[in-house]
């Protein structure tokens, strides 16, 4: 440990907090994730493990990298690559106003660390603005997996309530217990729309109905048609019979029709519908992506 | 994270040398002879799959706390940690790992208490002397020294697969083969061989043992005949040990004459 030293916290992790630091050696900034056993019979707690895990074997520049897992005493302090901020932060900064090819490159560099992630046959299950990390170049990157998984061993039942609710889809909202790489594609479709709002969230629900309503109202209640497995769901109930009566345009008006056309294909109710994340990047708004940094 | 084996820190990271190996052991070998070395190691890789056993834990997870154990030795003199407490540690973290769920420390170490009683008393006499702050403060060191490279691919998969080619009905040699596979469990196999060559050889075995001519399907395999020849070599040479060994007899003095920490538990 003496070889960083401490500057600010940044803030609190899934299981720990976090500090920014300095390496006395190199003077190269770190983020210090600090691992809290609180529980003494846990040891070493299974979504710090997950995280160690699967941030080892996932080496890209999309995804933020762990450079290093150090002990003192009783605790475990993971050495991260430090970013200057999160998008949450970002979107605070701007005023309302971005600029249309941050949006696309943002959204590139997240479709390709997730394409990445499913290609690894990882699922990161909990993507919002506050778990994707920018630095200076106008790099972003992938963070906090601490509830991530490998989905690779065949079907087991993943723990409900793992996605923050407003970047949650309708099956999981519903009690999906098996669910693959198309949670990740609608919390994208999510953050995307809050990209080209410059930090205005799509679905802001505040409980499970109300966050059903707000999708309903805007894609319109599936039927059997459009979701033949949906009434099976465990925590199925019928929901008004919305029509969608609002368009993609006025959600996001600053939007353009490919940008709108991607968008509608991330925000499919029907989980087996929603475009994968390697399609994604091949749709034609990328056409002319510019990743230079800004 | 199945399917990228390549990229993977098990292939990049884990995939040792033999002389790497001979090297890293050196220090013990000095004490032991290299059957001696292989025979307590042995007897450690039974009591991980007691172990996992007795806590109901899958195949899969006893076989990667195996390879933990071995990994950690493979860098380590038995005299760093005792094998008596790293190998119920190795238990816990891959079942952490491979998200089996948290054992309870208590039900680890009651669990330890009553195999070193009811199966192993021909090689402790004592009680097993560790308990939870032991294996948690173990853990941290266990960690470290796999350089957090936690997970590992095993042999079971790819055998499932090439069983399936072989074609249906073929149930006799996929549990014959598996067996073989948890018994290369017991040599340096899985730190020496990528695991798909390791099921490769062990099929082979397994269809020696059922008198099975695959030899044209085997030919069509894309894979270095070599390795598989020296992997066999390996699972027969411990047929071999086994043959000729009493471990009930001999392991306490095996386990007497291994170099050991200075700092003896205390409770």
């Amino acid at each position: 440990m003496q070889k960083y030293e401490k500057l600010d916290k940044i803030g609190e992790g899934t299981y720990g907090t976090v500090f920014k630091a300095k390496n006395r050696e190199t003077l190269e900034i770190v983020a210090l994730k600090r691992v809290r056993l609180d529980d003494d019979d846990e040891g070493v707690p299974s979504s710090a493990l997950r995280e160690i895990c699967l941030l080892k074997e996932l080496k890209h520049k999309n995804i933020v990298r762990l450079y290093d897992v150090l002990h003192s005493d009783k605790k475990l302090v993971l050495v991260f690559e430090h970013c200057d901020q999160d998008l949450k932060k970002y979107f605070d900064s701007l005023n309302g106003e971005i600029d249309p090819n941050v949006v696309k490159s943002f959204m590139f560099q997240l479709l390709r660390g997730l394409a990445f992630c499913h290609s690894h046959n990882v699922l990161h299950r909990d993507l919002k603005p506050q778990n994707l990390l920018i630095n200076k170049n106008g790099e972003l990157k992938l963070a906090d997996f601490g509830l991530a998984r490998a989905f690779g061993i065949p079907v087991k039942c993943y723990s409900a309530e793992v996605v923050t609710l407003w970047y949650r889809p309708p099956d999981v909202l519903f009690g999906a217990k098996l669910y693959t790489t198309s949670i990740d594609m609608w919390s994208a479709g999510c953050i995307f729309a809050e990209l080209a709002n410059a930090g205005r969230p799509l679905f802001p629900g505040s409980d499970v109905d109300d966050q059903l309503k707000r999708i309903f109202k805007l894609l319109g209640t599936p039927t059997d048609e459009t979701w033949p497995n949906m009434t099976t769901l465990p925590d199925f109930k019928p929901m008004p019979m919305y029509q969608p009566n609002m368009t993609l345009v006025q959600v996001v008006p600053k939007s353009t029709t490919k940008m709108r056309d991607l968008l509608q294909r991330l925000l499919v109710c029907n989980p087996s519908h929603r475009i994968s994340a390697e399609q994604a990047m091949s749709h034609i708004y990328f056409a002319d992506i510019n990743l230079l940094p800004k | 994270m199945a399917g990228n084996f390549w990229q993977s820190s098990h292939y990049q990271q884990w995939i040792l040398d033999k002389q790497d190996l001979v090297r890293e052991r050196q220090l013990d070998l000095q004490i032991l002879s290299e059957e001696e070395y292989q025979k307590i190691g042995i007897f450690f890789s039974n009591f991980i799959q007691i172990l996992g056993e007795q806590l109901k834990l899958k195949q899969q997870v006893i076989a990667t706390a195996t390879v933990y154990f071995k990994r950690f030795y493979a860098r380590n003199s038995l005299k760093c940690i005792d094998p008596l407490l790293l190998s119920p540690t190795c238990v816990f973290l891959a079942s952490k790992v491979e998200e089996f769920g948290v054992i309870s420390n208590s039900r680890l170490i009651t669990t330890c208490q009553t195999v070193l009683k009811n199966k192993l008393n021909y090689a402790y006499t004592q009680e097993f002397p560790y308990r939870t702050n032991h294996i948690l403060e173990c853990e941290f060191y266990l960690l470290e020294n796999l350089d957090c490279c936690l997970i590992v691919f095993q042999p079971y998969r790819p055998l499932l697969q090439l069983v399936q080619d072989i074609g249906q009905h073929e149930d006799q040699l996929l549990a014959l083969a598996w067996r073989v596979v948890n018994d290369s469990l017991r040599t340096d196999l899985s730190l020496l061989y990528p695991p798909y060559q390791i099921a490769i050889g062990c099929l082979q075995i397994a269809c020696v043992i059922m008198q099975k001519d695959l030899k044209s399907w085997f030919a069509e395999l894309n894979v270095d005949i070599d390795k598989i020849q020296e992997i066999s070599r390996y699972i027969i040479n411990l047929f071999e040990l086994w043959k000729s060994y009493d471990e009930k007899k001999d392991i306490q003095g095996l386990l007497n004459k291994m170099p050991k920490p200075k700092l003896q538990p205390t409770r």
